[in-house]
């Protein structure tokens, strides 16, 4: 048994992991992480995806429908619209509230009544929601933005509604989803041979590089295969919706992975504990 | 109508352990951990870190069942050690791992937002339609070192 071998663990590797962000705008954010494992660059994108918590339209209680849409085609529309969820952690979950069903602690309330009375049609969109919290209002990117389209009236069509929005995450509903994509990159020019492209005649042309590609040096075609070679360089960009800032989706979600490892450490030694208990003389 | 509900993906009924370990019944220093509402994003980063783990045997995990939701690992270590303590470890350092990452995201994201707004400011001083931003193009010189 060899334990002399290549230092374990992150602490032991010279830099440790690193990241450094290529691109940060309002809406998305493309960052390179090195010196880490692609089972925890996986892990980061498919938490930034389903886990990272948001606030999202749940239930829609619907006093007045005159309009063409059915209620649930509304309802479905409103639980899509992004609000604005920069003090999600303000919020609690409905199911780790004490109140019976919801309230102002676990929910904000938004409401719509549009009606149209002139010969022209009405558009209602989500800037008719008012929200009950001024912290959490539908998103809207700027001042000509118009709002989310929901529906459009014609004279004497009327809408008037009450939404319950809750915080929650996309595992549970992709509304909750703080991104609208994750493109994720590794070996640009498939060195490690994990991609098999599939060709007429020739891969070169069929399969141009992508743009992360400029960050690598081009491999000499005719190296031999390093089959020891592990990917280490990760290109991840992310799009958010406009309800969280693109640098907090990315700090949630290793918050979120914090917790998870937290919780199952903790969890993991009280099991150690009752099974040492049980058991003495051997050691798990 | 018989749809399972959404949240038991990730909340854990009640009486149920969210770690609970089996040894195993024919090998010393083998084991097997069952972790309850977790997916892949965790089970897959666990063994990849018990693999580097050179008093690890053997580390694997599986979803058993795509409507349960929770994972296995099976971990052997060499004597001495024990699977309980090389998942500890495990765990701690891709806790040490992620925090670190997520530091240096933070102090990251600063170094960028004032890059990003020194160029505003000065893209705006270009266009003269502000004046009197002499600290703006200033701070953009300091910055603009810096990269």
């Amino acid at each position: 048994m060899d334990l002399s071998g290549a230092p374990y663990g992150s602490l032991g590797t010279l830099s440790g992991p690193s990241i450094t962000i290529q691109e940060l705008k309002k809406d998305r954010i493309s960052f390179i992480l090195t010196e880490t494992d692609l089972s925890v660059a996986n892990s980061l994108r498919r938490v930034m995806i389903a886990e990272v918590p948001t606030i999202a339209i749940d239930m829609v209680e619907i006093e007045t429908n005159t309009t063409v849409l059915a209620d649930e085609f509304i309802a479905h529309r409103l639980g899509m619209i992004p609000i604005d969820s920069t003090d999600v952690e303000r919020i609690k979950y409905t199911r780790d509230c004490t109140c019976s069903q919801y309230c102002s602690e676990c929910s904000v309330e938004l409401t719509l009544h549009v009606k149209c009375t002139e010969d022209r049609t009405k558009i209602v969109t989500s800037k008719d929601l008012v929200s009950n919290n001024p912290q959490f209002q539908p998103v809207v990117e700027d001042k000509n933005d118009q709002g989310i389209l929901i529906v459009k009236l014609r004279k004497g069509h009327e809408l008037k509604l009450k939404c319950i929005a809750k915080k929650g995450v996309a595992k549970e509903h992709a509304k909750w989803s703080p991104v609208s994509g994750v493109a994720f990159e590794y070996d640009p020019y498939n060195k490690l041979r994990h991609t098999h492209y599939w060709i007429e005649e020739d891969a070169g042309k069929e399969w141009p590089v992508s743009g992360n590609a400029k960050l690598e040096a081009e491999p000499n075609p005719d190296a031999p295969f390093d089959y020891n070679a592990k990917p280490d360089r990760f290109y991840i960009e992310t799009e958010t919706v406009g309800s969280l800032k693109p640098e907090d989706v990315v700090s949630m979600g290793m918050k979120t992975l914090l917790d998870k490892l937290g919780y199952v450490q903790m969890q993991l030694k009280e099991e150690l504990a009752s099974h040492q208990q049980d058991q003495t003389g051997w050691s798990y | 109508m018989n749809a399972p509900e959404r949240f038991e993906l990730f909340v854990l009924p009640d009486g149920r352990k969210k770690v609970s370990m089996t040894p195993d019944t024919k090998l010393l220093n083998a084991a097997t951990f069952m972790i309850e509402r977790e997916d892949h994003t965790l089970g897959n980063m666990l063994r990849m870190q018990l693999l580097k783990d050179p008093r690890v045997l053997f580390a694997g995990y599986k979803v058993p069942h795509p409507l349960e939701h929770n994972f296995m690992v099976r971990i052997q270590t060499i004597p001495g050690c024990s699977p309980g303590v090389a998942l500890g470890d495990a765990v701690t350092e891709l806790i040490q791992e992620i925090g670190a990452l997520k530091n240096k995201l933070e102090l990251d994201v600063i170094r960028q937002r004032a890059f990003e707004e020194a160029k505003a400011s000065q893209g705006g001083g270009l266009g003269g339609d502000e004046g009197g931003m002499d600290g703006g193009v200033g701070m953009h010189r300091v910055v603009d070192m810096d990269f």
